[in-house]
């Protein structure tokens, strides 16, 4: 089974420290994606995993093999760029067939695969093209084709979306869910999209600054981010993040965040000094409950409206219905789900555990 | 933008070209007219009567062949030298990394920037010490020491261009960093490669200064130097053999342009914008 494993890997340019170690295990036929902010090394990850760029120490290990010194053609993988990178002067045929001849498949057996990944992608019609006749969508699907013909044992997508228009995108997140489905093969996924890594994603590593923040399946990321930057990088709109302080309220927890004491259904045992209080905007329920707050701003949507609150110097987020008429300036009601709110422990920013969860 | 009316652009346009091609056109009536009717008192702009006579005698009495023949040897293997080595050259300016090497593509430019008058006699003395005075090879070198360093720049401008994922993809696809340079670099470069290779060429078969130091013997001539030395003496000039002559240098130019034009101008014009 191939599995795709970085040990201690750093990355340095002259004295900017680009990764300083990461250490990140990929299981067989998964689907990972780098996610993060632009800068934040995941592109860089994926070249030195695809051999473009040489590790300044470490381990990269595909399947059984140490390939840190192999060259990029001897590392059996396949990757598909932000750019494409088609070759301009070969036609649809020749650019999918590439891989293939410089590995020295006989002409017979490339005709072969080659209407295999055509039918696949329905590139029949456009074979005999060259790239700069084809739509950003059919140029896409011709770079999937190039990464898939060879049947390679891990394939690498360089935020191969983000040339795409919207609705082109959501067509292709879908075809690429599918395609996994279909090969079983592993795949890293780079991207700056959070939607592209929680809809496509079996497991998400969310980096920063060279550092792993979490490794883990997207419903945890969201549920259970590790640290303040997770919690305040993943969903949309962002989860409140406010400073915070614990007591114990005869037994159980209570939260102090802004004007709010909030309950919680936890023992009142050790607890850190000073928190960050994370809410996400669904966890706030506005229309009853203990506490007040005023309406800033309003955003409908449509289907849902996205209001920004002011608990008492406390900013809040809420999701309501599109049906709920809010006006700015009005003062609500509102309720927590107490048992959602997130704490993280202020002195090193990580996710904290109440006692008993 | 307004569009002008058709016949001011041609009013405008026509009398330049005219300008500009009289002299040719000059050329070629004077190959073609008897040699007793280039002295008549009142010259005529069409000849009386058409002779290939002049023609004849510059390809049968005179040693135009040979000096074709050199011409010709020169200016291609001064176009593959400086090819060869300024598509390598500029590909390692482009994608390698190495110290130096923003000053070492300035130095080059600045050799160019030199007037070739002034290099004409370390060139010569170099050429001596080697054994290579008055051969073909001592032309190809100093052509080559001229026509490299602009030949870099331009290169350097269109490989500049391509984009490095085209490379990357190449290398993952199966191909070695050379094989990616050759499947891939270098089509995308062709057309800059072309305009280089006819602007060598052309700088090759037209250079004079040069041959006219470096060279003294009809073995190694080329065309502008032996043309002029076998025709123009103190006493005489054959005006009918030095045009026929003339005519006959110009159509392997004429040629190549027809056929790479194209390449030529979309090149310039790329490698400028992109540099």
């Amino acid at each position: 089974m191939v599995q795709v494993v970085f040990e201690k890997v750093s990355k340095a340019y002259g004295d900017t420290v680009a990764i300083p170690g990461l250490d990140l295990m990929i299981e067989s036929g998964e689907f990972v994606s780098l996610l993060g902010p632009s800068g934040c090394g995941k592109s860089t990850t994926l070249r030195m995993l695809a051999g473009l760029e040489q590790p300044t120490s470490g381990n990269i290990r595909i399947g059984d093999r140490d390939v840190v010194n192999l060259a990029p053609a001897a590392r059996d993988i396949a990757m598909v760029f932000q750019s494409y990178a088609l070759y301009p002067h070969m036609t649809v045929a020749e650019n999918i067939c590439y891989p293939l001849k410089k590995r020295g498949v006989a002409k017979a057996d490339r005709a072969i695969k080659l209407a295999e990944v055509a039918a696949l992608l329905q590139l029949e019609p456009l074979l005999a093209r060259k790239p700069g006749q084809l739509s950003g969508g059919q140029q896409q699907r011709v770079a999937l084709g190039r990464a898939l013909v060879r049947e390679p044992s891990v394939f690498l997508l360089d935020e191969p979306l983000s040339n795409l228009d919207a609705s082109l995108r959501a067509h292709m997140r879908a075809e690429l869910i599918e395609l996994h489905r279909r090969l079983g093969k592993t795949m890293v996924y780079v991207t700056h999209d959070q939607l592209e890594a929680m809809t496509m994603s079996s497991r998400i590593a969310v980096m920063r600054a060279g550092e792993l923040q979490q490794f883990a399946p997207p419903d945890e990321i969201y549920n259970r981010p590790a640290n303040v930057f997770v919690a305040g990088f993943i969903g949309t709109p962002a989860m409140a993040l406010a400073d915070g302080s614990l007591a114990d309220g005869g037994g159980h927890l209570v939260v102090h965040v802004g004007p709010l004491a909030v309950a919680l259904p936890y023992a009142a045992a050790a607890r850190p000094a000073a928190v960050t209080v994370g809410i996400r905007p669904e966890d706030v329920l506005v229309g009853e409950g203990p506490w007040q707050a005023q309406v800033r701003l309003v955003e409908p949507t449509g289907y849902e409206t996205i209001v920004a609150l002011d608990a008492g110097g406390l900013a809040l987020t809420a999701r309501v219905p599109g049906s709920k008429a809010l006006r700015v300036g009005e003062t609500v009601p509102f309720d927590l789900r107490r048992e959602r709110i997130h704490l993280f422990d202020k002195s090193d920013g990580r996710r904290w555990k109440p006692a008993g969860r | 933008m307004k569009k002008r009316p058709a016949w001011i652009v041609s009013l405008v346009t026509w009398p330049i070209v005219l300008l500009i091609a009289f002299p040719l056109l000059w050329m070629l009536i004077t190959s073609i007219k008897p040699a007793a009717e280039l002295f008549s008192t009142s010259p005529t702009l069409l000849p009386k009567a058409i002779t290939f006579e002049h023609y004849a005698r510059v390809l049968q009495d005179t040693p135009f062949l040979q000096y074709f023949a050199n011409s010709m040897i020169l200016a291609t293997s001064t176009t593959v030298v400086v090819i060869s080595i300024s598509v390598l050259g500029a590909y390692s300016l482009v994608r390698f990394a190495y110290p130096g090497r923003e000053t070492l593509a300035s130095l080059v430019l600045f050799t160019y920037l030199l007037p070739s008058v002034v290099l004409i006699s370390p060139l010569y003395l170099m050429l001596v010490s080697i054994g290579l005075a008055n051969t073909l090879a001592s032309l190809v070198i100093a052509y080559t020491s001229f026509a490299l360093p602009y030949a870099l720049w331009l290169l350097r401008s269109f490989m500049a261009g391509i984009p490095q994922d085209l490379e990357s993809a190449a290398m993952v696809d199966g191909a070695s960093r050379m094989g990616a340079f050759i499947d891939v670099v270098l089509p995308q470069a062709l057309p800059g490669i072309i305009s280089t290779a006819l602007f060598t060429f052309i700088l090759a078969w037209n250079e004079y200064l040069y041959a006219l130091v470096l060279v003294n013997s009809d073995e190694a001539r080329p065309l502008t130097t032996g043309v002029m030395t076998m025709l123009i003496s103190a006493f005489n000039i054959e005006w009918s053999l030095l045009m026929a002559a003339s005519v006959l240098m110009s159509v392997p130019l004429i040629i190549i342009f027809a056929f790479f034009q194209r390449h030529l101008t979309s090149g310039f014009g790329a490698g400028g914008v992109k540099g």
